[in-house]
Protein backbone atom coordinates (compact mmCIF):
# COMPACT_ATOMS: atom_id res chain seq x y z
CA UNK A 1 0.00 0.00 0.00
CA UNK A 2 1.52 3.27 -1.11
CA UNK A 3 0.98 6.06 1.43
CA UNK A 4 -1.44 8.67 0.13
CA UNK A 5 0.80 11.47 1.43
CA UNK A 6 3.61 10.42 -0.92
CA UNK A 7 1.20 10.45 -3.84
CA UNK A 8 -0.04 13.89 -2.85
CA UNK A 9 3.47 15.33 -2.54
CA UNK A 10 4.52 13.83 -5.86
CA UNK A 11 1.42 15.05 -7.70
CA UNK A 12 1.85 18.52 -6.22
CA UNK A 13 5.50 18.59 -7.34
CA UNK A 14 4.61 17.70 -10.93
CA UNK A 15 1.73 20.20 -10.91
CA UNK A 16 3.93 23.02 -9.65
CA UNK A 17 6.73 22.26 -12.09
CA UNK A 18 4.13 22.53 -14.85
CA UNK A 19 2.77 25.76 -13.38
CA UNK A 20 6.31 27.12 -13.27
CA UNK A 21 6.72 26.30 -16.96
CA UNK A 22 3.43 27.95 -17.93
CA UNK A 23 4.24 31.12 -16.03
CA UNK A 24 7.93 31.57 -16.81
CA UNK A 25 8.58 30.20 -20.27
CA UNK A 26 7.79 32.36 -23.27
CA UNK A 27 8.03 29.62 -25.87
CA UNK A 28 4.47 28.65 -26.84
CA UNK A 29 5.29 24.98 -27.51
CA UNK A 30 7.00 24.55 -24.15
CA UNK A 31 4.05 26.27 -22.47
CA UNK A 32 1.74 23.65 -24.03
CA UNK A 33 4.07 20.92 -22.74
CA UNK A 34 3.84 22.41 -19.28
CA UNK A 35 0.04 22.25 -19.57
CA UNK A 36 0.41 18.52 -20.15
CA UNK A 37 2.49 18.35 -16.98
CA UNK A 38 -0.27 20.15 -15.05
CA UNK A 39 -2.87 17.66 -16.22
CA UNK A 40 -0.53 14.76 -15.44
CA UNK A 41 -0.15 16.00 -11.88
CA UNK A 42 -3.91 16.06 -11.46
CA UNK A 43 -4.16 12.56 -12.91
CA UNK A 44 -1.62 11.28 -10.39
CA UNK A 45 -3.73 12.68 -7.53
CA UNK A 46 -6.87 11.10 -8.99
CA UNK A 47 -5.20 7.70 -9.42
CA UNK A 48 -3.76 7.90 -5.90
CA UNK A 49 -7.14 8.69 -4.36
CA UNK A 50 -8.71 5.91 -6.40
CA UNK A 51 -6.10 3.54 -4.98
CA UNK A 52 -6.67 4.82 -1.45
CA UNK A 53 -10.46 4.58 -1.53
CA UNK A 54 -10.51 1.23 -3.43
CA UNK A 55 -12.85 2.76 -5.98
CA UNK A 56 -12.58 3.02 -9.78
CA UNK A 57 -14.15 6.48 -9.83
CA UNK A 58 -10.82 8.30 -9.70
CA UNK A 59 -9.45 6.30 -12.62
CA UNK A 60 -12.58 6.99 -14.67
CA UNK A 61 -12.28 10.70 -14.02
CA UNK A 62 -8.60 10.56 -14.96
CA UNK A 63 -9.57 8.93 -18.27
CA UNK A 64 -11.79 11.92 -18.99
CA UNK A 65 -8.97 14.27 -18.03
CA UNK A 66 -6.65 12.50 -20.50
CA UNK A 67 -9.29 12.81 -23.19
CA UNK A 68 -9.57 16.52 -22.52
CA UNK A 69 -5.78 16.85 -22.63
CA UNK A 70 -5.70 15.24 -26.06
CA UNK A 71 -8.40 17.57 -27.38
CA UNK A 72 -6.60 20.56 -25.94
CA UNK A 73 -3.30 19.49 -27.53
CA UNK A 74 -4.88 18.99 -30.97
CA UNK A 75 -6.72 22.32 -31.06
CA UNK A 76 -3.81 24.10 -29.41
CA UNK A 77 -1.43 22.90 -32.09
CA UNK A 78 -3.81 23.97 -34.81
CA UNK A 79 -3.83 27.44 -33.32
CA UNK A 80 -0.05 27.46 -32.87
CA UNK A 81 0.51 26.45 -36.49
CA UNK A 82 -1.87 29.04 -37.92
CA UNK A 83 -0.34 31.71 -35.69
CA UNK A 84 3.19 30.71 -36.62
CA UNK A 85 2.36 31.13 -40.31
CA UNK A 86 1.68 34.80 -39.68
CA UNK A 87 4.23 35.82 -37.06
CA UNK A 88 7.16 33.39 -37.49
CA UNK A 89 7.68 33.25 -33.76
CA UNK A 90 6.69 31.23 -30.71
CA UNK A 91 7.41 34.09 -28.32
CA UNK A 92 4.42 34.95 -26.14
CA UNK A 93 5.65 38.54 -25.74
CA UNK A 94 4.98 39.07 -29.45
CA UNK A 95 1.27 38.34 -28.97
CA UNK A 96 0.34 41.99 -28.63
CA UNK A 97 -2.06 42.74 -31.48
CA UNK A 98 -4.89 43.56 -29.07
CA UNK A 99 -2.78 45.94 -26.98
CA UNK A 100 -4.66 49.23 -26.60
CA UNK B 1 6.94 -3.15 -0.51
CA UNK B 2 7.93 -3.73 -4.14
CA UNK B 3 5.07 -1.49 -5.32
CA UNK B 4 6.32 1.22 -3.00
CA UNK B 5 9.88 0.94 -4.33
CA UNK B 6 8.60 1.10 -7.91
CA UNK B 7 6.50 4.13 -7.01
CA UNK B 8 9.44 6.04 -5.50
CA UNK B 9 11.73 5.11 -8.39
CA UNK B 10 9.33 6.40 -11.03
CA UNK B 11 8.42 9.42 -8.90
CA UNK B 12 12.02 10.60 -8.73
CA UNK B 13 12.45 9.90 -12.43
CA UNK B 14 9.31 11.85 -13.35
CA UNK B 15 10.13 14.87 -11.18
CA UNK B 16 13.69 15.16 -12.51
CA UNK B 17 12.69 14.79 -16.14
CA UNK B 18 9.77 17.21 -15.81
CA UNK B 19 12.19 19.76 -14.34
CA UNK B 20 14.23 19.30 -17.52
CA UNK B 21 11.08 19.80 -19.63
CA UNK B 22 10.55 23.32 -18.33
CA UNK B 23 14.19 24.37 -18.19
CA UNK B 24 15.67 23.24 -21.53
CA UNK B 25 16.18 25.95 -24.14
CA UNK B 26 15.80 23.65 -27.14
CA UNK B 27 12.17 22.63 -27.68
CA UNK B 28 13.19 19.25 -29.13
CA UNK B 29 15.09 18.36 -25.95
CA UNK B 30 12.02 19.34 -23.96
CA UNK B 31 9.87 16.97 -26.01
CA UNK B 32 12.25 14.09 -25.33
CA UNK B 33 12.14 14.78 -21.59
CA UNK B 34 8.34 15.07 -21.82
CA UNK B 35 8.24 11.55 -23.32
CA UNK B 36 10.38 10.36 -20.42
CA UNK B 37 8.07 12.06 -17.93
CA UNK B 38 4.82 10.64 -19.30
CA UNK B 39 6.26 7.12 -19.41
CA UNK B 40 7.40 7.47 -15.79
CA UNK B 41 3.92 8.66 -14.86
CA UNK B 42 2.54 5.57 -16.61
CA UNK B 43 4.80 3.49 -14.35
CA UNK B 44 3.33 5.30 -11.36
CA UNK B 45 -0.18 4.48 -12.54
CA UNK B 46 0.82 0.82 -12.74
CA UNK B 47 2.21 0.92 -9.20
CA UNK B 48 -1.07 2.52 -8.05
CA UNK B 49 -3.01 -0.43 -9.52
CA UNK B 50 -4.58 1.73 -12.24
CA UNK B 51 -3.48 -0.56 -15.06
CA UNK B 52 -5.95 0.72 -17.64
CA UNK B 53 -4.93 4.29 -16.91
CA UNK B 54 -1.26 3.39 -17.33
CA UNK B 55 -1.90 1.66 -20.65
CA UNK B 56 -3.92 4.64 -21.90
CA UNK B 57 -1.16 6.97 -20.71
CA UNK B 58 1.44 5.07 -22.74
CA UNK B 59 -0.80 4.86 -25.83
CA UNK B 60 -2.17 8.39 -25.83
CA UNK B 61 0.70 10.40 -24.40
CA UNK B 62 3.70 8.33 -25.39
CA UNK B 63 2.32 7.38 -28.78
CA UNK B 64 0.12 10.33 -29.65
CA UNK B 65 0.83 13.62 -27.98
CA UNK B 66 4.63 13.37 -27.95
CA UNK B 67 4.65 12.52 -31.67
CA UNK B 68 2.31 15.45 -32.28
CA UNK B 69 4.75 17.79 -30.51
CA UNK B 70 7.65 16.43 -32.53
CA UNK B 71 5.74 16.95 -35.78
CA UNK B 72 4.85 20.53 -34.91
CA UNK B 73 8.46 21.35 -34.06
CA UNK B 74 9.64 19.73 -37.31
CA UNK B 75 6.98 21.43 -39.48
CA UNK B 76 8.01 24.91 -38.44
CA UNK B 77 11.58 25.57 -39.40
CA UNK B 78 13.56 25.91 -36.20
CA UNK B 79 16.00 28.38 -37.70
CA UNK B 80 13.12 30.82 -38.30
CA UNK B 81 12.37 31.07 -34.62
CA UNK B 82 13.66 34.15 -32.91
CA UNK B 83 15.54 33.62 -29.63
CA UNK B 84 13.45 33.62 -26.52
CA UNK B 85 13.09 36.86 -24.62
CA UNK B 86 11.88 37.16 -21.05
CA UNK B 87 11.00 40.77 -20.58
CA UNK B 88 7.55 40.19 -19.16
CA UNK B 89 8.75 37.83 -16.41
CA UNK B 90 6.24 38.07 -13.56
CA UNK B 91 8.67 38.43 -10.69
CA UNK B 92 6.21 37.93 -7.87
CA UNK B 93 5.69 34.33 -8.94
CA UNK B 94 9.35 33.52 -8.30
CA UNK B 95 8.64 33.77 -4.59
CA UNK B 96 4.92 33.03 -4.51
CA UNK B 97 5.04 29.66 -6.29
CA UNK B 98 7.66 27.89 -4.14
CA UNK B 99 6.08 29.32 -1.00
CA UNK B 100 2.66 28.00 -2.00
CA UNK B 101 4.13 24.60 -2.87
CA UNK B 102 5.99 24.48 0.45
CA UNK B 103 2.86 25.26 2.45
CA UNK B 104 0.76 22.73 0.54
CA UNK B 105 3.35 19.98 1.10
CA UNK B 106 3.62 20.95 4.77
CA UNK B 107 -0.17 20.76 5.00
CA UNK B 108 -0.23 17.32 3.43
CA UNK B 109 2.55 15.95 5.61
CA UNK B 110 1.76 17.48 9.00
CA UNK B 111 -2.02 17.79 9.29
CA UNK B 112 -3.60 14.55 10.34
CA UNK B 113 -6.90 13.99 8.63
CA UNK B 114 -9.31 11.23 9.58
CA UNK B 115 -9.39 8.38 7.12
CA UNK B 116 -12.28 8.67 4.68
CA UNK B 117 -15.13 6.24 5.24
CA UNK B 118 -14.75 3.22 3.01
CA UNK B 119 -18.21 2.59 1.66
CA UNK B 120 -19.33 -0.43 -0.30
CA UNK B 121 -17.22 0.48 -3.30
CA UNK B 122 -16.62 -1.79 -6.23
CA UNK B 123 -12.88 -2.31 -5.79
CA UNK B 124 -10.08 -1.75 -8.25
CA UNK B 125 -10.63 -4.71 -10.55
CA UNK B 126 -10.91 -4.17 -14.25
CA UNK B 127 -14.52 -5.47 -14.61
CA UNK B 128 -15.63 -3.09 -11.85
CA UNK B 129 -13.95 -0.22 -13.68
CA UNK B 130 -15.63 -1.09 -16.99
CA UNK B 131 -19.02 -1.65 -15.37
CA UNK B 132 -18.95 1.73 -13.66
CA UNK B 133 -17.70 3.50 -16.79
CA UNK B 134 -20.49 2.11 -18.95
CA UNK B 135 -23.33 2.44 -16.46
CA UNK B 136 -22.87 5.35 -14.05
CA UNK B 137 -20.68 7.41 -16.38
CA UNK B 138 -22.29 6.48 -19.68
CA UNK B 139 -23.58 9.97 -20.48
CA UNK B 140 -20.18 11.71 -20.00
CA UNK B 141 -18.64 8.93 -22.08
CA UNK B 142 -20.99 9.63 -24.99
CA UNK B 143 -20.53 13.39 -24.64
CA UNK B 144 -16.77 12.76 -24.82
CA UNK B 145 -17.22 11.20 -28.24
CA UNK B 146 -19.02 14.34 -29.42
CA UNK B 147 -16.13 16.40 -28.04
CA UNK B 148 -13.64 14.30 -29.99
CA UNK B 149 -15.62 14.75 -33.20
CA UNK B 150 -15.73 18.51 -32.65
CA UNK B 151 -11.99 18.55 -31.99
CA UNK B 152 -11.33 16.56 -35.16
CA UNK B 153 -13.23 19.06 -37.29
CA UNK B 154 -12.06 22.14 -35.38
CA UNK B 155 -8.37 21.29 -35.45
CA UNK B 156 -8.44 20.74 -39.22
CA UNK B 157 -10.35 23.99 -39.77
CA UNK B 158 -8.02 26.01 -37.57
CA UNK B 159 -4.78 24.57 -38.93
CA UNK B 160 -5.51 24.61 -42.66
CA UNK B 161 -3.65 27.04 -44.84
CA UNK B 162 -6.45 28.83 -46.67
CA UNK B 163 -9.09 30.80 -44.84
CA UNK B 164 -12.72 29.76 -45.21
CA UNK B 165 -13.84 32.71 -47.31
CA UNK B 166 -11.04 32.35 -49.83
CA UNK B 167 -12.24 31.04 -53.16
CA UNK B 168 -10.62 27.77 -53.97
Amino acid sequence: MIPINAVFVFGLLIFFIGLFGVLFRKNLVIMLMSLELLLNGVNILLAGLSHQLRSPRGSIFAIFVILMAVSEAAVGFGLVLSYFRQKKTYDMDEFNELKG
Amino acid sequence: MIARLIFYFFAVLAVVSSLFVVTRKNAMHSVMYLAFTVLSVAGIFFSLQAEYLGAIQILVYGGGIVVLYIFVIIIVNLSEIKPERRKLLPRIFIFALPALLFFLILDVLLVNRPAPPSGPEAGLTFPAFAEMLFSTYLVPFEIASILLLAVLIGAILVARKRLLHDSD
